[in-house]
């Protein structure tokens, strides 16, 4: 036993050295001090936005054609790719988007929206606090 | 033997292939974890680029008979903290991405996932059992 213990300490000491090429690597893209917060607006602060708001759906495709808000795009992590350019077609600098996943303990709206800002460099990208949830109970669902 | 040799390898694929895929995007990686609020952020980002070499690393360790035992502790491991880590955030009513297969498993179930960990973790059990011993038969 004590022997595959050290094999076991040696293997993730060996781990170390790629690990930290890379970490190195990706210095320039990677924040190792912890990130504010995303812009959070609740319902009502969305709904204040009027026309300006673009709603976008960071569910699974399946919960999107299920029910979600009217006029939304669909945009998640998973068909990022295949999504991301109708959804930037449709959009104009004076929109303000709006990503809302499925409730409060999803994530998937948090990072859309970070990637929205991070990698298609947009501004004005908010998250719904509560998600689809928040959304339901406060309109009807089309 | 052979079995075990057999089942080794598969493993080993999988966990080269698991880990190549979140090597090749640690910033997606950073996020799964951090989407489980267990950890400060600076252990976040260090475990998002080291746990891929790891499983790489100990994936290809089990091709090697030498170093196998050790390879096969260390995914067993890793394979308990992840099941942990899971089952805690389900506990919590987290929604999470386990990242496992990066967002290639993004929609799979919690049970899914449970089901694929307790499969490999009961694979890298069997693989770890001493060889039981032939002796000759007697005339």
């Amino acid at each position: 036993m004590g022997s595959f213990f050290r094999q076991a300490v040696c293997l993730a000491a060996l781990a170390l050295l790629p690990a930290a090429g890379e970490a190195i690597y990706f210095r320039e893209r990677v924040s190792w001090r912890q990130p504010a917060p995303s812009d959070e607006v609740n319902l009502a602060q969305a709904d204040g936005f009027a026309a300006q708001v673009m709603w976008i759906d960071a569910r699974p495709r399946e919960q999107f054609e299920a029910k979600h808000v009217p006029g939304a795009f669909l945009l998640n992590a998973g068909e990022w790719d295949e999504l991301l350019p109708a959804m930037l077609n449709a959009w104009t600098p004076d929109r303000k988007l709006v990503v809302y996943c499925s409730a409060q303990s999803c994530d998937a709206s948090k990072e859309v929206a970070r990637r929205l800002k991070e990698e298609a460099g947009l501004k004005n990208v908010y998250v719904l606090t509560g998600g689809w949830e928040a959304w339901q109970s406060g309109h009807y669902a089309h | 033997m052979r079995i075990k040799f057999l089942l080794r390898v598969v493993l080993g694929a999988i966990f080269i292939y698991a880990g190549i895929l979140k090597i090749v995007s640690p910033l997606r990686f950073v996020t799964d974890i951090s989407n489980y609020h267990l950890l400060p952020w600076f252990a976040t980002v260090a475990l998002a680029f080291y746990l891929p070499w790891l499983e790489v690393i100990a994936g290809l360790a089990l091709l090697w008979t030498r170093v196998s035992r050790g390879a096969l502790l260390l995914l067993s491991f890793l394979t308990c903290v992840f099941i942990v880590a899971s089952a805690g955030a389900k506990a919590r009513g987290l929604d999470v991405t386990c990242g496992c297969f990066g967002h290639a498993s993004k929609d799979w179930s919690f049970g899914r996932h449970l089901l694929l960990d307790f499969a490999m973790l009961g694979a890298l059990i069997f693989c770890a059992l001493p060889a039981k011993e032939i002796h000759p038969a007697r005339i």
